[in-house]
């Protein structure tokens, strides 16, 4: 019995409100003070006889004295009420005041002090939360670190009207990132994320928690994270940030579905370059941030020698690229941990790797630079990328010059080295992530993408380009089920054959044409990559587009209202209402036949 | 011996004893029912209510709860009184002092049960 006690003690603090019973406990003294005072101020101004107008001796009635002194404790004072006082009473009153005065003052300031209490503000401020993510009746993402990564996940998320909840440590960047003026309302609870009591509070064991993101700045932590969530909601989809290869690897054991580390995406979307050009350009419009602006142009690369600076994390997760693709490739680093590491990977290549810093010119000199066709500065430290890319463009104007920023504050320092290709390893991992939510489907698409050739790669650009203005394309997913697309759903139930082609109709004006286009085709486990027009539509199917927003509203006319979807296959409505459906029966069920149904 | 519990049951059971004495007599008679005996009332059931306030036990929410019926009956009868002499100024007739000493009634119920509860509590949990 005795070792129950303390769970019950537990249970009945989930019950009662925390915040309530703090101040209930607190303020008990105060109360019975101030009750003790009000009835002795009460019982003195009863008992002392007075005299009324008349010079009748009178006696205050409970009623009166209450009165009375509610006004006076409460300093208002209305005056000596109902008759004039005598002076025995208004000796009684004297000490009335001050007492009740001091008794106010006493409970007001246990109050002000309970409120300033830090335990007492935390409880508050956990209680606020705790209301606001149950307020939360749809489906929502938990975002831990609200650092550069984090706040770019959460602006994108709510721009789609996704809801999110967010946990960070430090309330400085709680100030450097405003969450107030997105989309959606955002809770946020100032405490370590990597406590599954906290993660509980944000909501991880709702059902509504559809995934969680770790992106704080610190791999341990990502990891605590990943597996206090696997344990406590195993649906739930996990994201995690990494840097190291030895957390990323401990991420993987226990089923984070997905975990980004920067320089080896990076690494990736390098590859895309020097594969071909055009599905790097590809992947910028369909994985940028919904209002960046996009690039017309795509990237000039010439095939040649490159010069890698630094061969740190990210630097090695480029030498492998360079090595696939077969590009010749010099490594300048005076690193002598470095230049260890590379001898032990790649013993063959020792004459790929200069001990130079790679910063002075002599350095870039050994390199070669004048006949390089390509420039990476790759180091930790923007300072030295700089100079390293300021000394390479004087030496070799035409290079082209990729530059890894550490520091978002740079931004202005990097545009105006004008680097061609700038990598932000906290922008780098909010793009993956943000599609890993958003459009899990793009991710499939770029894989198999990344297998196509040349010529389809520019066919695809010039196909986006006709479709897409200034700005980011949207990219949205839709499911043929009943749910998001009823009116199609009820069109297959009646036998009708629906193509990709009949949604390119405006549902407005049957002679013009949505500008979208679909990328990526799923029919069970079939895909297939830019579907052509006549792809017949089934239930269950997935389909990804890529177009502007309004296509897109459009669209969804079609594929959610009957009328809209009869329109632009030509077909004649049926009455919707029961009225008209029991006078013209006659007249469609003719029609019902011919369509081969019911 | 707890000093704390001492006062906590000392107010409980001087809520019960009081509201008894103000309850028994004459239902309709003003002369057995002293309105300072009901002002007592009022004020020991305040103190006794708020004393259980953030009481953390398992019986403590019941027991807030049984307090606080017995203030809303006391409250309504003094009401009532209030009204009957300083508003509508009819003076306690004998409808009014019914109503009055059957409210109060109520409240003894309320804090009969209080009792019990306390009692069950100290027996049961050995607090």
């Amino acid at each position: 019995m005795m070792k129950q006690e303390p769970e019950k003690q537990e249970t009945s603090e989930e019950v009662i409100n925390p915040v309530i019973s703090m101040i209930m406990s607190r303020m008990r003294v105060p109360l019975i003070i101030l009750i003790v005072i009000y009835a002795t101020s009460m019982l003195g101004m009863i008992m002392i006889p007075g005299v009324d107008d008349q010079g009748n001796p009178w006696h205050m009635s409970i009623f009166h004295a209450f009165y009375y002194v509610s006004f006076t404790a409460t300093t208002i004072g209305f005056g000596e009420i109902p008759y004039a006082l005598n002076d025995a009473q208004r000796l009684w009153v004297i000490c009335t005041i001050y007492m009740t005065v001091i008794a106010w003052i006493n409970a007001i300031g246990n109050i002000l002090g309970l409120v300033q209490d830090p335990v007492f503000r935390k409880t508050r401020s956990e209680n606020k939360f705790k209301h606001q993510v149950s307020m939360i009746h749809e489906h929502f993402y938990l975002v831990c670190g609200l650092g550069e990564t984090g706040y770019e996940v959460i602006k994108a998320l709510t721009n789609e009207h996704y809801r999110v909840v967010v946990i960070e440590e430090d309330q400085e960047s709680l100030l450097e990132n405003n969450i107030y003026d997105l989309q959606e309302f955002v809770p946020c609870l100032i405490a370590d994320a990597s406590v599954p009591r906290n993660l509980q509070l944000a909501g991880i064991s709702k059902n509504n928690c559809d995934g969680v993101i770790a992106a704080t700045a610190s791999d341990e932590t990502n990891l605590k994270i990943a597996i206090s969530s696997k344990l406590l909601h195993p649906e739930v989809k996990v994201v995690c940030r990494s840097d190291l290869l030895s957390y990323e690897e401990n991420m993987r054991s226990f089923n984070t579905d997905f975990v980004v580390n920067p320089y080896n995406t990076f690494a990736d979307i390098f590859s895309m370059l020097l594969h071909t050009t055009s599905l790097h350009l590809i992947f910028d419009w369909l994985t940028g941030a919904p209002d960046s602006q996009i690039t017309d142009e795509p990237l000039k690369i010439n095939y040649g020698r490159w010069i890698l600076c630094s061969y740190g994390r990210f630097g090695r997760a480029l030498y492998q690229k360079f090595l696939e693709h077969d590009v010749e490739v010099t490594i300048l680093d005076s690193n002598e941990e470095a230049y260890r590491n590379f001898k032990q990977q790649n013993i063959d290549q020792l004459e790929d790797i200069i001990p130079a810093t790679g910063i002075d010119e002599k350095s870039l000199n050994k390199a070669g630079i004048d006949t390089a066709v390509g420039l990476i500065a790759g180091g930790g430290d923007d300072s030295n990328n700089l100079s390293t890319i300021m000394t390479a463009r004087q030496m070799n104007p035409d290079i082209f010059v990729v530059a890894r920023q550490n520091l978002r504050d740079n931004s202005e320092l990097f545009k105006k080295v004008k680097a061609d290709l700038v990598m932000q390893p906290r922008e780098i991992t909010a793009r993956m992530i943000r599609v890993l939510f958003l459009n899990p489907m793009l991710c499939d698409f770029l894989k198999m993408a990344n297998k196509q050739d040349d010529e389809w790669s520019n066919v695809v650009v010039s196909r986006l380009s006709a479709v897409i203005g200034d700005s980011k394309p949207h990219i949205w997913t839709t499911t043929i089920n009943h749910k998001e697309t009823p009116a199609v759903n009820k069109a297959l139930a009646l036998g009708r054959r629906i193509t990709l082609d009949c949604l390119t109709t405006d549902p407005l004006s049957s002679t013009r044409k949505l500008e979208y286009v679909p990328l990526l085709f799923e029919s069970g486990s079939q895909h297939t990559i830019m579907p052509d027009d006549a792809t017949t539509i089934k239930h269950g199917d997935r389909i990804l587009f890529c177009g502007m927003r309004e296509s897109m509203n459009s669209m969804n006319w079609t594929l959610t209202v009957m009328t809209s979807l009869n329109y632009v296959m030509n077909y004649e409505n049926e009455p919707e209402s029961y009225l008209l459906k029991a006078l013209m029966r006659k007249r469609f069920k003719g029609r019902e036949r011919r369509d081969g149904n019911r | 011996m707890n000093s704390e519990k001492v006062l906590f049951s000392f107010f409980m059971i001087l809520a019960l004893t009081l509201n008894f004495g103000f309850f028994i007599g004459e239902m309709d008679d003003p002369q057995h029912h002293n309105v300072y005996e009901l002002f007592a009332v009022i004020i020991v059931n305040l103190i006794a209510t708020i004393l259980k306030f953030g009481d953390r036990s398992r019986l403590g929410p019941m027991l807030l709860a049984t307090s606080l019926v017995a203030l809303v009956q006391l409250i309504s009868a003094a009401l009532v009184w209030t009204f009957a002499v300083h508003v509508q100024e009819t003076g306690l007739t004998s409808d009014t002092m019914v109503l009055i000493v059957s409210l109060s009634g109520g409240a003894v119920l309320a804090n009969i049960i209080s009792v019990i509860l306390l009692m069950i509590e100290t027996t049961m949990l050995r607090r």
